[in-house]
């Protein structure tokens, strides 16, 4: 024993680091951002689980966070241990049985917003509070190391973003596009948590793009940014996506554009300095956030080799960017229930339909306010060359009113009402990620309430969360059905995959647990 | 003839600010046989848990006095009331975080100890800095009350925390590995070795595992100024929340 206490009295030093290379060329067998990799494809390198096999997978562990209710977080999983976040605390279990290795609860941590991940770089993991504190742990022992504040609670902010871990800093958002908090994207210094820089996605008084909103104050614009952005280290750029301008349903006081609300900011990830940017929903008076994922791929594009971003948005429409210049290059619905435009120009700005403008009475509108898809994730396979995404086939009806607006208050310019006569229905599509065109859709009857995403794996296997509480499993070039597995409620996150001891796993939190799946493999002894 | 004992304690320690101590010198000679020494409950509830742990200052003061009708708590109706504020004030203390608590150790010698001739710094982390293998302290002050951590530093081995047990796994293949258990169960244990290097292993493959069940932490002999000191750790203090 003396032996043991005097050889344990050595500090931690050899724990691997992880590397930004090893991020951007995630995911392998690891598992390393929100999305699993910095151009947000969610597409996975492993291939053990095929088509072919994919109807013996099996559980092989669940673990239960006591007290969570509605988990919503993607996993990252790193050199044999998965990390979980929930609110305001943080778990490391042994990612092959599901053991916790370390528990971490941010102490004093106010605010009850949902977590949605972490971010892992070097020996340490990092994850938000929802009074927006950024804490850093040991990865291995979930020993804190700093827990900074980068907005205030008292004012407002709160979050449930997973900040994404870049060479130089730790990018975070913020919620408020409902409350009418000022949005901003920060970088945070690794080592101590401080500021490296932010840019206000709502511009100041006199700065460009002042003037798209009239005489609005920017503190209340909202236009926040509450999913994790995507990364490209070779243009040393951040795209990072924007949500709507407050209040949400009635646009009256704030006449213009509102910049940069609804948007994609591409920001230089030394300063965060603007480069430029594109709005999908200008004037948004339906509560159209653009924080849709952001899938960055490198393809032929009309006979050209492009860097592309590509999204599937909220308001309907799939858009294919060039992300060196922000030029519009393409825009198709990828919902048959669209009614609020008659087009877009070759800008890519919408031809709004005046009657679809919210009333107080109420206005008809397509798609819902939940939108025709929304923060859960798709998916890119370049194999297949096709962008998976869960889309919602929904109309409902909006409210406005001209009150005057108080932040935090509740007040959103009023709201929406569904219709009960038509009930929103899911599907999962399967769109040439060069066109948008439709190659397949798998329906997933529901109560229409589900928020879960995707994953694509190189073994030809998509899998993904269903409106009926099951994981499914589908065949990657054709939609047919693999597998499904009964989780017994309605799945709120997005599943991962990894793979240690040459065993590939599937992951999926649902409501207090973690869910994971590997093949059937006969007992050895 | 334990509450005459009680009276006479009760008049030497009168003071004009609730006392913690004062409190628990009540506490020892008139409800320890119930509750228990540590108020983990016996015969009379738990104060460590449940409702204890919610009731108000002024409420738990009033069911000192008055009782509780119709159970095995007696009413105390001679108490003087700096005494009952007293042992309100200790039973508070039982489920309050230590950084709540007034404690009359120096929290300035206390960090010299921990960093100096305690050389506590060498096996505990505070805020990144520090050793292993003992548990983080970074916010110890939030997640501990002041008999909690009074006892780990008197009595060490009383409550080994989960995830901090001495851990040897010896594999079929020879190899030994020692160090703290994270975890474990009958199919798997997973193990932070001296080197920092974590171990998921499978029980399939260890010929023995072995648990230790005492500490590696000697006593600390006088530990109220450390224990003042330990009171104040929080990676967020007051001033922010």
């Amino acid at each position: 024993m003396k032996q043991l206490l005097v050889t344990l009295l050595l500090p931690l030093t050899c724990a691997a680091q992880v590397t930004p290379a090893a991020i951007a060329n995630s995911p392998n067998a690891d598992w390393l951002t929100y999305n699993g990799d910095y151009a947000s494809t969610r597409h996975s390198s492993l291939r053990q689980i095929t088509p072919a096999n994919a109807n013996s997978l099996v559980p092989r562990w669940v673990y239960r966070l006591e007290g969570a209710k509605r988990l919503q977080v993607s996993p990252i999983v790193y050199d044999g241990l998965m990390y979980i976040s929930n609110t305001n605390e943080m778990v490391a279990l042994d990612a092959r049985n599901g053991r916790k290795v370390w528990h971490y609860r941010a102490q004093g941590a106010q605010g009850a917003r949902v977590n949605r991940g972490l971010a892992i770089l070097g020996d340490r993991v990092y994850f938000a509070t929802a009074d927006c504190h950024l804490i850093a742990l040991n990865r291995l022992t979930g020993s804190p190391l700093f827990d900074v504040p980068y907005a205030s609670f008292a004012a407002g902010y709160t979050t449930s973003i997973a900040p994404l871990a870049i060479k130089n800093g730790i990018l975070v958002g913020v919620a408020g596009g409902g409350s009418g908090q000022r949005g901003f994207v920060a970088s945070l210094h690794p080592d101590t948590g401080k500021e490296t820089w932010r840019f206000w996605t709502v511009p100041g008084k006199g700065e460009p793009g002042s003037e798209t909103w009239g005489n609005f104050p920017a503190e209340m614009g909202g236009a926040p940014t509450w999913t994790t952005g995507s990364y490209d280290p070779a243009l040393n750029t951040v795209y990072w996506p924007t949500g709507n301008p407050w209040p949400d349903f009635y646009g009256g006081r704030r006449p213009g554009d509102n910049l940069y609300s609804d948007s994609v900011l591409a920001l230089d990830a030394d300063t965060g300095k603007l480069k430029w940017h594109f709005q999908f929903t200008p004037h948004d008076v339906w509560d159209w956030d653009a924080n849709e994922n952001l899938v960055l791929l490198d393809a032929t594009y009309r006979g050209k080799p492009r860097k592309l971003l590509v999204q599937a948005n909220r308001n309907g429409f799939y858009y294919i960017l060039d992300r060196v210049t922000g030029e519009f290059l393409h825009a198709q619905p990828f919902v048959a229930k669209l009614d609020w435009t008659t087009g877009l120009d070759d800008k890519g700005r919408p031809k709004v339909r005046p009657e679809k403008i919210p009333t107080p009475a109420g206005t008809k509108v397509c798609p819902s306010v939940r939108g025709a898809s929304n923060w859960m994730s798709p998916a890119y396979n370049p194999a297949t060359g096709l962008f998976y995404v869960v889309t919602l086939e929904q109309c409902d009806i909006i409210v406005a009113s001209a009150k005057e607006p108080v932040p935090a208050s509740g007040f959103r310019g009023t709201g929406n009402e569904g219709i009960p006569t038509e009930p929103g229905k899911f599907y999962l599509r399967a769109l040439d990620v060069l066109t948008g065109d439709k190659k397949w859709e798998y329906p997933m009857p529901g109560p229409g309430v589900m928020w879960a995403g995707t994953v694509s794996t190189a073994g030809g296997v998509i899998f993904s969360g269903d409106d009926d509480g099951n994981l499914v499993a589908l065949n990657a070039k054709t939609g047919k059905d693999l597998w499904h597995f009964s989780m017994g409620r309605s799945l709120f996150a997005s599943p991962v995959t990894y793979m240690i001891d040459g065993i590939q796993y599937v992951s999926i939190a649902a409501e207090s647990d973690v869910f994971t799946f590997g093949l059937f493999e006969p007992a050895t002894h | 003839m334990r509450l005459l004992g009680l009276f006479a304690l009760a008049i030497s320690v009168a003071e004009a600010q609730p006392s913690i101590e004062a409190g628990r010198e009540l506490y020892m000679g008139a409800c320890s046989g119930c509750h228990g020494a540590t108020g983990e409950g016996s015969q009379g509830p738990s104060l460590l848990s449940g409702r204890a742990g919610r009731l108000s200052l002024e409420a738990i003061a009033t069911i000192i006095r008055h009782g509780v009708t119709g159970s095995s708590m007696p009413d105390f109706p001679l108490l003087p009331a700096p005494s009952v504020t007293n042992l309100a004030t200790f039973v508070r203390s039982l489920t309050t975080p230590a950084i709540s608590a007034r404690l009359p150790g120096d929290p300035v010698k206390g960090s010299a100890f921990f960093f100096g001739a305690g050389r506590c710094i060498t096996c505990h982390t505070i805020s990144g800095q520090g050793g292993y293998p003992g548990p983080d302290l970074s916010n110890i002050a939030v997640e501990r009350t002041v008999h909690q951590l009074r006892e780990s530093l008197s009595n060490p081995s009383a409550r080994i925390e989960d995830g901090y047990r001495s851990a040897t796994a010896r594999l079929k293949n020879g190899t030994t590995i020692a160090g703290v258990a994270k975890n474990h169960n009958n199919y798997s244990v997973q193990i932070i070795d001296a080197a920092g290097r974590l171990h998921l292993l499978d029980r399939r493959n260890l010929a023995a595992l072995e648990l230790a069940d005492q500490s590696m932490m000697p006593p600390v002999a006088n530990p109220e100024d450390v224990l003042a000191f330990l009171a104040r750790q929080s990676t967020r203090p007051p001033s922010q929340q």
